[in-house]
């Protein structure tokens, strides 16, 4: 057990290590690469040199690679281009913002979906489970950012009933009562993204442990069908529900970009699509870095919960990582 | 589509890399395997809806100069803002004046273009990982299979918007960074079949008349992972066409004036009270495709694997959820 983890861990490092890699070829193979977004109208070649000297940029693409990382590794994740704010000072705040929405909707997610798609999977087929499944087909096929316009236009625009868009009212902010106001839509929007799957998750997970022999036995001996479900199924078909939390931890911080923008939620997502039209090239790299790290963990914990959950799991290097 | 609640169980349409390989055709049925497949196809009513679906929207993408009665580009500051079912604008115009059904008729075949180039650049990049992974084996498996965990690691959304971004927003590229994004699910799935069936007397017999490695791989292997693979390619015209959306409405896709439905939603959203229906159309439009592709996606998964077992393991899931969550949020 411990030697799979260390391995695991190793491995999630190893990931890591090729994801600043990657990312960094990325904006350095560019034609022009990051030093394009310097050329401004009106620049002399001369200022356009010391520009480029100041931020580093003349040197070869791996020192340049093997500086950026240096300071990454101590946490400095580098000045924008222009104005030279320090990019942790952007990005921390919209962290906290994306996960306060992010986290709501998938509370909200869960609390609906994992209930019912036990129930569910108790009356296959019934007009419960219907439902759920037309549901899930929607929330697949849906664009998120359409059903957020959709929101908007009748529930504020036309009923106002909640705020159009953004997180606080202005000269309201810290009123958790208007932040809840604020919460609503966006939170409608992405919670059916997530309940489209926790829904069919929770349901086939249940569904799985239902088949297996031992609830038979349980029933056949008479247990009571409530204390099936309750007592003997519900406890296993948990397990993978876990996984998922550890699976979507990485969504908390990342996942709402477009809905972010749509609601003019003042998130990472939003930050990224922005920065991304003013070519704030730092600013993206550690957007990027950052949601890659909350992966490979959550990742990492998802495969440690389980594994600890479940003694049945084979932990081997035989098929490890085949999925 | 109003009866669309599913009667039979819906599946999730996932295979990858699970259970026993496609078995061989058995010799005393007179019908292959392909063509029972399509039976049970053509008898399922929800496959067979979204292909009616797709096909619809097929036609009027190719016959678009035909059925949009303006040029979708086609700027007239005298009928501005016009609302549905003025004569000769079924849905009306929007701000510039162009007419919003001429619109709507010729983004669906930028979506379309998208969907089906970007899953057929996908499958193409992914079975060939997977091949060379799968049948070497070793180092080389080693290496690629790191890749795959990197570039499932890498936020599939930002990194879309990071090489556009760079790269400009052009049709081209958005086709490629989209399949550069989404070929690693068939990557494993091929990788799966060929690490079970490289050691089979088949392949030991082809190698021993001489064979070459890419003829054992591209002729007689990759022909065993074509069930999920092709689940998988359906699947993923599906969410290239979300994806596609989701990039022209944050601006960093198609450009004006060339047209699209994610366009054509960021452009509502910004005329919203002027026009509150402006909105409504291309996303029902996007909706309904996406749907009908989903439908038979799923339609194909069960008519070429009719006892698939409908539930599945945590393992199952979890690649399950990495295809459908590409474009959520």
């Amino acid at each position: 057990m411990t030697e799979y983890f260390i391995r695991r861990i190793i491995q999630s490092i190893v990931v890591l290590f090729l994801v600043t890699v990657v990312t960094f070829a990325i904006i350095h193979l560019a034609p022009g690469g990051p030093t394009e977004v310097l050329v401004a109208p009106g620049l002399s070649p001369e200022a356009f040199e010391v520009q480029k000297r100041n931020l580093g940029l003349d040197q070869p693409a791996h020192i340049q690679y093997v500086r950026w990382i240096g300071k990454l590794l101590q946490g400095d994740l580098g000045k924008t281009f222009k104005n030279s704010v320090p990019v942790g000072e952007l990005l921390w705040p919209t962290i906290g913002n994306t996960f306060v929405l992010m986290g709501a909707a998938w509370l909200v997610a869960m609390v609906i979906a994992i209930p019912w798609g036990i129930y569910n999977s108790t009356r296959e087929y019934g007009l419960s489970d219907q439902t759920a499944s037309f549901i899930s087909y929607l929330g697949f096929a849906m664009p998120t950012f359409w059903f957020g316009i959709i929101l908007q236009q009748y529930f504020s625009l036309k009923l106002n009933w909640f705020p159009l868009s953004d997180m606080w009212t202005m000269g309201k902010k810290g009123d958790i009562g208007d932040l809840l106001m604020h919460l609503v839509l966006p939170v409608c929007v992405l919670s059916l993204a997530f309940l489209a799957y926790y829904v069919k998750y929770s349901r086939s997970s249940m569904l799985e442990v239902l088949q297996q022999d031992y609830i038979r036995t349980a029933r056949a001996k008479g247990v009571r069908e409530n204390r099936v479900i309750f007592r003997h199924a519900l406890r296993n078909a948990l397990i993978p529900i876990i996984t998922i939390i550890g699976l979507d931890l990485p969504m908390l911080v990342s996942g709402a970009a477009l809905t972010e923008n749509v609601f003019n939620w003042p998130g990472m997502g939003r930050l990224f699509v922005d920065m991304a039209i003013a070519r704030e090239y730092n600013v993206l790299m550690a957007i990027v870095m950052v949601t890659s790290v909350m992966v490979v963990i959550g990742n990492l914990l998802a495969d440690i919960l389980y594994a600890v959950a479940d003694p049945r799991v084979k932990l081997g290097r035989k098929g490890g990582d085949t999925a | 589509m109003s009866g669309v609640v599913p009667r039979q169980e819906p599946t999730l349409a996932d295979v990858p890399g699970m259970g026993s390989p496609v078995p061989p055709p058995a010799m005393d049925k007179p019908q292959g395997p392909w063509k029972t497949a399509g039976k049970r196809f053509v008898r399922n009513p929800y496959a067979m809806g979204g292909l009616a679906v797709l096909l619809f929207f097929a036609i009027v993408a190719i016959l678009a100069p035909v059925i949009a009665p303006y040029e979708p580009d086609k700027i007239d500051f005298m009928n501005t803002n016009l609302p549905p079912g003025t004569k000769g604008y079924p849905l009306g115009t929007d701000e510039l004046g162009r007419d919003i059904f001429s619109r709507l008729v010729y983004s669906s075949q930028i979506s379309l273009t998208v969907g089906f180039s970007v899953a057929a650049a996908a499958v193409l990049i992914g079975s060939l990982v997977g091949a060379v992974a799968g049948y070497f084996g070793g180092w080389i498996d080693t290496i690629l299979m790191r890749l795959v965990d990197v570039m499932n690691s890498l936020p599939s959304l930002f990194l879309n918007i990071l090489v556009l971004s760079i790269f400009g927003s052009d049709f081209i590229y958005m086709v490629l960074v989209l399949s550069f994004t989404g070929w690693m699910g068939v990557a494993r799935l091929v990788r799966g079949t060929f690490l079970q069936l490289r050691e089979m007397q088949y392949v030991e017999a082809a190698r021993a008349t001489g064979v070459s490695s890419w003829g054992i791989m591209f002729r007689h292997l990759l022909r065993n992972s074509s069930h999920p693979i092709i689940v998988n390619a359906t699947l993923m015209v599906g969410s290239a066409i979300l994806s596609e959306s989701a990039l022209s409405y944050l601006g960093l896709g198609i450009q004006a004036p060339e047209t699209s439905w994610g366009l054509m939603l960021s452009n509502a959203q910004e005329f919203m009270l002027v026009d509150p229906l402006q909105a409504l159309y291309p996303g029902l439009c996007i909706l309904i495709i996406v749907l009908a592709v989903n439908f038979i996606g799923d339609g194909i998964q069960d008519a070429l694997n009719p006892r698939e077992k409908k539930t599945f393991s945590a393992r199952r899931l979890r690649q399950w959820r990495n295809k459908y969550s590409k474009s959520t949020g």
